[in-house]
């Protein structure tokens, strides 16, 4: 009896867990449009590093431990860093016949220096 | 369609593939964990099914150049 109560016990709360997954999903529209999912993205770019920072403070709090102030992570644009590296490759790339010419042209001249 | 319309559907595009395929993920290691053993084949079939659904937006959104889109928006307390 007693076992076959706790498997129900189990099942319920395993299915409670994965249906509370599946409402989440659906309330917050997740799996919808692209224009709720960049909102989503956002308001968590908002959210979650002020609470990650409330919880650790909360933890010092409760723990006495301090946690030392970390330097702040450097300004990375991803975009700009992609955009200008795609810019000097492509310049490198247009200038690239111009400055093979002029680099053989010198390295004969110095040849030609070389050999008199 | 300008750069500036071409760069925001891109930006949207990867935001929704990033959502997605972690949403997908996190509901196949919600239902791995639960159901099926902690086996791997839920989480790639979540991840699987997230990308997917991505790409079809995103098909979507570049095959249908005048469909406008709006923005959320704060409601500001007065």
């Amino acid at each position: 009896m007693v076992p076959r109560v706790w498997s129900l016990m189990r099942f319920l709360i395993k299915g409670s867990v994965a249906g509370g997954a599946v409402y989440l999903v659906y309330d917050q529209e997740l799996l919808g449009p692209s224009d709720k999912s960049q909102a989503v993205l956002q308001k968590a770019e908002e959210v979650v590093p002020t609470a990650v920072y409330q919880f650790s403070q909360y933890m010092c709090e409760q723990t006495g431990l301090k946690i030392p102030q970390l330097p702040a992570p450097p300004k990375f644009n991803i975009r700009e860093s992609w955009n200008s590296g795609i810019s000097t490759v492509m310049s490198a790339l247009s200038v690239a016949p111009s400055k093979a010419w002029e680099y053989s042209k010198e390295g004969w001249e110095y040849l030609k220096e070389r050999t008199k | 369609m300008s750069d500036s319309e071409l760069g925001r559907k891109w930006d949207r595009c990867l935001a929704d593939t990033v959502v997605k395929i972690g949403t997908g993920f996190g509901l196949g290691l919600v239902f791995s964990l639960t159901f099926f053993k902690r086996r791997m084949w839920p989480l790639a079939f979540g991840s699987g099914m997230g990308l997917g659904m991505a790409y079809s937006n995103c098909q979507h959104d570049f095959q249908a150049p005048y469909l406008l889109h709006g923005k959320y928006v704060k409601e500001q307390e007065q």
